[in-house]
């Protein structure tokens, strides 16, 4: 047990941190996570170059102050280059887009054809796909802070998160832990917690691709759980894979994801439930927090319903049972 | 407090080689302190309220989170003339501790916090009228005991041996948490109080010990007995001599020049020729924390929590704040013992009003006069 109580890095003051930040930026270059983003740049400039002869499309802005029409360049602009193109309060505000008034999509994926776009922020009066973007960008954003947050004696490695679900009070990413009787304290939670807000205060830009199958399946080659996921999620895809990358961190994901992590307001890491052993020494956990956009004011006794909300066991899939494709298509 | 200010800037520039001594420079004396007293509080303080923001909450949440409060502290309620919670988790019938030590004169009993409501005669039964203050028990709960060994205050009240006396919290007026900051909530999480508007702390024996929610009433001071009052006196602002220390300034006519309400001579001449530090002159006047000792009380209401204090000169403003103790006169102290450690209430107990022997009950026949 008291092995189990250390897993979390202890941060003691700038000093350490700027410790931490080198020994990482060793880490990283030497280590699968430095080749995944390798790999994940040179597929990025060589999807920009592929494009060749710059194609000019018309976008048709529909929103405050003014609808107008922008002619951006195909494969290449993005919504926030759109947003650029109106005020520096778009591109701050906005955090997720919508094409032709059906379509999600990420601030910061080109665009593919002529289109209609509106900027979506959480203050709209039908804000559910912003919504759900953000829950989805939570669960990816606490993958990345639990990286962060455990040593290398745990063992950590990041299995899934499911589909967001807001209504269940709680977003998710279940891992598996070199340990079988983790009980987190709550300075421990605390500490994830804190990585999530230094994320935040990072302000780090959501980037997406979508990758062959085979590039993906290289670049994971280490994380035994995501090889195991990869031909799965390829197949319904058409032997694509839609990959997000967060500073140093590279997850697999479907959906849209908002523009940055500075998005994230008030966050708390409520809970980690143990689902069940996995092999002789590890476990899966349930990592759970609940969080608010940020701009949005809450009294303390309003969000600690919410936390002791997100303190029960979230009911989505569990990642040790069968994994049914139909259901995760529809969450999803 | 001292400002030396160089009158010939000019000749200060030409003599720049010239000894400093050759320069006028004069002094002008301040006052050293602000002008009214500007609080600023220690920075380990915790804050009370929270600055209001507009919480983008649906209508169906608020309500949900008014249930909530609800379940928790229990229904709003008229509680002894208060608009309070039921605080259904609290003692409801408080059940006095059956191992109490016997109550001695040495020992010092928990205080009140109460607001004062107003001025109202009362006669005596020999036709003597007694001006008296009204003073309301807020909803009062107890939130918390600290023992003496762990009672260190930082800034450390003026009681002998204080190391031997204990602490009680007291709160009073119970309020929507949501209106205030986590921390302060966090005072009262232990004891499941409902958080409250105002604080205060009572120095206590140990054996005077009170166990956290237990509710305290008026029936804590009987009628006849004597207590101290401390409120904050009326803030009169920058004030006159005539005013302030009660000077009888000068007569308004027979020649007098410009000199009605001066202080007139303020010091002698000689070896100590100077005006003497302390010297009475105009200034701030009120805002203080003032006690007012050995108040008899001549009249006790249980239903409403109001008991009425000799006297019209307890501080303040009406509505304001009083932390009400046991008198320190020595000659005004109980000779019985008092309700010990507090009075613990059932339902059918005292009558409505107590009045002292004294006094003349309202409800009595007239005072009438033989004539001799």
């Amino acid at each position: 047990m008291a092995a189990a109580t250390k897993l979390l890095k202890k941060s003691l003051g700038a000093f350490t941190q700027i410790q931490q930040c080198r020994s990482n930026a060793n880490l990283s270059a030497s280590t699968s996570v430095g080749q995944r983003n390798e790999l994940f740049n040179q597929e990025q400039r060589r999807q920009r170059d592929a494009v060749g002869r710059i194609e000019k499309i018309e976008v048709r802005y529909l929103g405050l102050p003014e609808d107008v029409t922008l002619i951006m360049n195909n494969n290449i602009s993005t919504p926030f280059n759109c947003a650029q193109h109106l005020s520096e309060g778009h591109c701050k505000r906005s955090a997720l887009a919508l094409v032709d008034g059906s379509v999600p999509w990420d601030m910061h994926r080109p665009l593919q054809e002529s289109c209609t776009l509106q900027l979506l922020n959480f203050n709209i009066s039908e804000p559910h796909v912003v919504n759900k973007a953000f829950w989805r960008t939570c669960s990816f954003m606490l993958g990345a802070a639990l990286q962060r947050a455990f040593r290398q004696e745990a063992n950590l490695q990041l299995h899934s998160f499911p589909g967001p679900n807001i209504k269940s009070g709680s977003f998710v990413h279940d891992i598996v832990l070199g340990v079988q009787n983790w009980v987190p304290t709550k300075a421990e939670m605390r500490a994830i917690s804190a990585e999530m807000v230094k994320l935040a205060a990072q302000d780090l830009r959501i980037e997406r691709l979508e990758v062959d199958h085979e590039l993906a399946k290289e670049m994971f080659k280490d994380s035994r759980y995501k090889s195991e996921q990869l031909p799965s999620i390829a197949q319904q895809n058409q032997s694509r894979v839609t990959l997000y990358r967060l500073g140093e961190h590279i997850d697999i994901s479907r959906g849209p994801m908002v523009a940055s992590t500075r998005f994230l307001g008030k966050c708390t890491v409520s809970a980690a439930h143990k689902l069940a052993n996995e092999g002789p020494s590890s476990a899966f956990y349930r990592i759970q927090g609940v969080a608010l956009p940020i701009g949005f004011a809450l009294n303390h006794l309003a969000y600690g319903l919410l936390e002791q909300r997100a303190q029960k066991l979230n009911s989505a899939r569990m990642p040790n049972e069968p994994f049914e494709e139909q259901r995760q298509m529809q969450l999803s | 407090m001292l400002r030396t200010v160089i009158c010939d800037l000019a000749r200060l520039r030409l003599s720049g080689s010239t000894s400093p001594a050759a320069v006028l420079v004069t002094q002008v004396r301040e006052k050293g302190h602000l002008s009214r007293p500007r609080l600023r509080n220690p920075y380990w303080f915790i804050r009370k309220e929270r600055t209001q923001t507009d919480d983008l909450v649906t209508g169906e949440n608020r309500s949900f989170i008014k249930e909530v409060v609800h379940d928790t502290y229990g229904k709003p309620a008229l509680i002894k003339g208060i608009q309070t919670y039921e605080q259904k988790q609290l003692i409801k019938t408080p059940v006095a501790p059956t191992d109490i030590e016997p109550w001695t004169p040495a020992v010092r009993r928990c205080g009140l916090i109460a607001r004062k409501i107003g001025q109202y005669p009362l006669w005596l039964k020999n036709g003597e009228r007694v001006r008296t203050t009204l003073l309301q028990v807020v909803d009062n709960h107890v939130v918390k005991y600290i023992p003496p060994g762990e009672y260190t205050p930082a800034q450390r009240p003026r009681v002998k041996h204080l190391d031997r006396y204990g602490c009680v919290l007291v709160g009073a007026e119970s309020t929507n948490p949501a209106l205030l900051t986590k921390e302060y909530c966090g005072i009262f999480r232990d004891s499941g109080v409902m958080p409250t508007k105002n604080l205060a702390r009572f120095i206590v024996s140990p054996q005077a010990a009170l166990a956290p929610g237990t509710p305290l009433n008026v029936g804590h001071f009987r009628v006849g007995e004597f207590v101290d009052v401390r409120g904050k006196t009326v803030d009169h602002g920058f004030q006159g001599v005539v005013k302030r220390h009660g000077f009888k300034g000068m007569p308004a006519s027979h020649g007098v020049t410009k000199t009605h309400r001066r202080p007139g001579n303020i010091g002698g001449g000689g070896e100590k020729g100077r005006v003497w530090p302390g010297t009475k002159m105009p200034g701030h006047m009120g805002n203080r924390w003032r006690i007012i000792k050995g108040l008899r009380i001549w009249r006790i209401n249980t239903k409403y929590n109001v008991m009425w204090v000799q006297g019209s000169a307890v501080p303040g403003s009406t509505n304001g704040l009083v932390y009400i103790y046991d008198t320190v006169l020595p000659l005004r102290k109980p000779k019985e013992a008092p309700p010990f450690p507090t009075l613990y209430e059932t339902e059918d107990d005292a009558p409505e009003d107590i009045w002292y022997d004294q006094v003349h009950n309202f409800k009595d026949e007239t005072i009438t006069y033989k004539p001799e």
